[in-house]
């Protein structure tokens, strides 16, 4: 089926067959390799794109439920500037290692801090509780967050 | 998997229309992830996905008369944002709000959670509290169906093809309910099955003896259970420590016979009833916390 969607910024449409999985339609289809396929099966959140303003799993997501939504990945953070504040505070309080988590973890961000721009230690738990980092141990992950909320303009 | 069809009806007639016609080779597709889990393994097998996740019918949250309903199509954190829920169903919104992780509370639906009749349906204990009944539509007809009916086994749900799951409805929780409580045992999706989750509304006189009490348990049974015999027994009495430890061991073992032994009983026996006794903890102390016996 033609699939269409606001994408990054952009109005696309782009022909997939409606078992394909949203994952699959950004990777493979689309060629943005950003977001990433830990499990597959929900249980990661290495695949959180944003959906209408809202963190999801595009992993178990059908590729046609993006029709007509407003659909947000990592590769559409970044501005003509630079990075964009959290993926900055993210580098800047060493949440990443490995960085596979990474992508869906600023993802999971950004909703929160739209929704929540000054957001709780409950807040960052609840928001990134479908998230595994196998590197990090969370703490500098939380620090960041925090960092972003307190900072959103960026640049400290 | 080149040739499923996807059609998203537009209102709630449109939906039940096409059921009516397509019904039978079609999966109705609301926060889709238990169906793509099916895609992933290969057990969708469907000719068509009817995308009912957008009808705005099946989103409704309120009071009506004294009845509570909750629309089949409302997300488990619209059910955790949700002031009425909290104030009328508050186990529920518990449930919600522990129901795997952000990413997915934010598309899993309330009647998707139920029409999957799974195991670890973690909102049907509950919703079986309130005593809920689903409204279930198709073109010609509507009715009620109580949830213990609905689940024929694991898995296995009891609703026509051209049936929708519109809405709940429940007994709202009054002022005078005195404990109401949800928990469960083990945390991510990939432990379901061996999850076991509680949900409990109770209301105690002054004389701390029990006025009123609704227990379901989910998980370990094929099905999710509202155990009356659990609640007779407790009703009327002064709750102590001993006489949870008592009914919550009794229960245990009647789980054993339901589930047949399966070697995973030999664990979940103590679970079982350990989980009972810190579940209605309350009504025998304020606070501190339950000993093993
Ligand atoms: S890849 Fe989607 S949650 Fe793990
Ligand atoms: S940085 Fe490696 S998984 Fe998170």
């Amino acid at each position: 089926m033609r699939i269409h969607f606001n994408l990054n910024g952009k109005a696309i449409a782009v022909d997939a067959p409606v078992g394909t999985s949203a994952l699959s339609l950004l990777r493979d289809y689309l060629g943005l390799k950003g977001t990433k396929e830990g499990c597959g099966i929900g249980e990661c959140g290495a695949c959180a794109i944003e959906v209408d303003g809202k963190a999801v799993n595009a992993c178990l997501m059908f590729a046609a439920q993006l029709d007509g939504r407003t659909v947000l990945t990592v590769e559409g953070l970044e501005t003509p500037s630079g990075l964009h504040p959290i993926q900055e505070a993210f580098r800047d309080h060493h949440a990443v290692q490995c960085g596979y988590c990474t992508p869906g973890l600023l993802m999971s961000t950004h909703a929160l801090l739209a929704e929540k721009p000054h957001p709780d230690h409950d807040d960052i738990n609840t928001a990134i509780s479908g998230h595994l980092c196998r590197c990090t141990g969370y703490k500098n992950i939380v620090s960041a967050i925090e960092a972003a909320g307190k900072n959103p303009g960026g640049k400290n | 998997m080149s040739d499923i069809e996807y059609y998203r009806p537009h209102d709630l007639d449109e939906a039940v229309t096409f059921l009516a016609r397509n019904g039978a080779t079609t999966r109705i597709l609301a926060g889709g992830t238990d169906l793509m889990i099916d895609r992933r393994a290969g057990t969708l097998n469907t000719d068509c996905l009817c995308d009912v996740s957008r009808l705005v019918e099946l989103k409704r949250i309120e009071i009506i008369d004294d009845r509570l309903e909750i629309g089949a199509g409302v997300t488990m954190n619209e059910i955790v944002h949700s002031e009425t829920i909290a104030r009328f169903a508050p186990a529920l919104k518990i449930a919600a709000s522990q129901f795997a992780g952000n990413q997915i509370r934010n598309v899993a639906t309330l009647g998707g959670n139920v029409a999957h009749c799974s195991p670890c349906g973690d909102t049907v204990p509950p919703l079986l509290i309130h005593d809920a009944t689903a409204m279930v539509r198709s073109r010609s007809d509507e009715r009620a169906v109580s949830l213990a009916d609905m689940a024929g086994g694991p898995y296995h749900c009891t609703l026509g093809p051209s049936e929708l799951i519109t809405r709940f409805v429940l007994k709202p929780m009054t002022a005078e309910m005195t404990l109401t409580d949800f928990q469960k045992i083990g945390r991510r999706r990939a432990l379901a099955i061996s999850r076991l989750s509680m949900a409990v509304m109770a209301r105690q006189e002054k004389d701390r003896s029990i006025a009123f009490i609704r227990f379901a348990l989910g998980a370990c049974t094929p099905t999710p259970h509202h155990f009356e015999a659990v609640e007779s027994t407790l009703l009327g009495k002064i709750p102590t420590e001993t006489l949870l430890w008592d009914v919550g061991g009794k229960l245990a073992r009647q789980m054993r016979v339901i589930t047949g032994r399966r070697p995973s009983a030999v664990y979940k026996e103590p679970a079982i009833a350990g989980l009972f006794v810190r579940i209605l903890y309350p009504l025998v102390a304020s606070s501190g916390k339950p000993v093993a016996p």
